[in-house]
Order: structure tokens, then sequence, then C-alpha cells
């Protein structure tokens, strides 16, 4: 009984299964924060008074595109790992030309979410998209051909 | 997951697996930041100057300076992201969901980001770089 206890606890333990599944969940808030950005830059939608009159040529405008394409390919789990990585370096990029100059700790230069999205980014270059993603479907052997 | 068990292309080192120890060491970073500047002031940040310790902004930032330390160092990483998980929500619901229903607007996207990136933790450990995996934890 005491152990039929205990191995059900075991299987309440975060498991290799529940691992890849939450990285999916996590790429896909990751996509859907990163498109609004785009959204908004390049649409006005939804409305942020910073992006107000922003030129699609200028360099938010172009950081736009990279936000909305990205945040799009990263929901879908598309091409995850070198979408990541190209979003990885965007937000390097960001980082150092529009925070890094204002202050060297990044809650003085508010690029404490250019950071944590680099970072993020960085690992899912490496880790890939997880099993809810369009690359796993894709990567999946069709019926009927031998795997 | 392709690359999680990799040992033949590429090198250790460059594993994915190493990669969730760099998330983790500044992702703890930045929390730890926030932590130090709510409680010691430091770095000097003007929305933190009147915190006071008893108050709500004060006692996150004291989860934010304790959490801050044990996740950067990968000291009972699951359990630590897992309060951290539910930390951040609070944190957003709290302060930012009240502002606007776009984290854009209502300027919560990284309580959100944390909220979701310490409950992967939960699940994935806290890599092969941390105190954990140093004293057999897993």
């Amino acid at each position: 009984m005491l152990q039929q206890v205990l191995a059900g606890a075991r299987a309440m333990i975060p498991s290799e299964v529940w691992a890849p599944r939450i990285l999916s969940l996590l790429r896909i808030v990751l996509g859907l924060i990163l498109l609004q950005y785009g959204l908004a830059k390049l649409f006005g939608f939804p409305a942020v008074e910073m992006f107000e009159n922003l030129k699609w040529s200028s360099l938010f405008g172009i950081a736009g595109f990279f936000e909305l394409i990205g945040g799009s390919l990263l929901i879908l789990g598309l091409f995850t790992q070198p979408a990541a990585f190209i979003l990885s370096g965007e937000m390097a990029f960001a980082y150092f030309i529009e925070h890094f100059p204002r202050s060297f700790f990044p809650a003085q230069s508010e690029g404490d979410l250019a950071v944590a999205l680099c970072f993020t980014f960085l690992y899912f270059a490496f880790a890939g998209g997880g099993p809810w993603s369009l690359d796993a479907l894709l990567a999946r052997p069709k019926p009927g051909t031998a795997a | 997951m392709a690359l999680l068990n990799s040992s033949g292309a590429m090198p250790r080192a460059l594993s994915a697996f190493s990669f969730l120890s760099v998330l983790r060491i500044f992702t703890g970073l930045e929390l730890l930041e926030h932590g130090t500047g709510k409680i010691l002031g430091f770095p000097a940040v003007p929305s933190f100057a009147h915190v006071q310790i008893g108050s709500l902004a004060g006692a996150g930032g004291l989860i934010e300076l304790v959490g801050g330390i044990l996740f950067t160092i990968g000291l009972f990483t699951r359990p630590v992201a897992f309060i951290l998980s539910g930390f951040t929500a609070a944190a957003y619901f709290m302060a930012h969901a009240g502002k606007g229903f776009y984290p854009v607007l209502n300027g919560g996207e990284l309580a959100a980001l944390y909220c979701f990136v310490f409950l992967y933790f939960v699940f994935a450990g806290a890599g092969p770089w941390s105190a954990d995996a140093l004293i057999g934890r897993k």
C-alpha cells in the first residue's frame, strides 16, 4: 500500500515527458509576447504611444518585421532553431544599442526584457521547439513508410 | 529536443543542456537585481526608492532577493522555480493586468515571460552548471 502511494508520488515528479511539453508552452507564450511588439510597431495594434508614427524603414520598423515574422514562426514552432538564433541576435543588438549605453544595470536601463528574451531565444536555438510544434509534426515519419 | 542528449556532432559544452544553465543563471541574476534594488537600494531605481520591507513590494523584493540567489547558484531549483512562477503570476495579475489586457500596454511582459520560464525550470531542473548538479540533486 505504502509502496503504491510512493510510486504514485514518484509519478508526480516532473518527468522527461512533461519538460519538453512545457518547453513548447513557453515557446508559444514567448512567440505571443514578441508578436504583439511586431503588430504594435508595424500596424499600430495594440496602440502604443511610443510606437506612434513609426516608419517601416526605420530601425524600429525593421525590428518590427523581425518580431512579426519571428513571433509567428515561434508560435507555430516552425524553423524554431534558426528563428530563435536570429531573434537572440536581434535582442542582443537591441540591448546594446538601446539600453546598455544608459546604464550597466538592466533595472536602470530598462533592458531587463531584452536580456531575458535574448537568453530565452538562445536556449531555444539549441533546444528546439519541443513536441507541440510544426517542426515536430514535420519530422514525424509518414504513415506507411518504414521509420 | 534534438540536441539534448547528442554527443556526436556538437561539443558537450555547446549542448542545449548547458544553455539551460546559462538561461537559469541570467534569469536568476536579473531577479536578484530587482531584489537588491528594492531591499538594498542598489542599483538605485527611482520606482524602488520608497519601497518599505513590510509592504507588498518589499515582500516581493525579499522573495526576489532570496529566490534570485538560490536560482542563480542553482540550489533547490525546482521548488524555488515553482514558488517564483507563482510569485511572478501574482505580480502580473496584481501589478500589471489591471492596466490593460495587452502586456505591451500594461508593462507586464517581463512578469509574464518569467512566469513561464520558471514553470519550465520546475520541470526541466537546473541543468549541469548548478549547485543541484554538484550535490547530486536532480
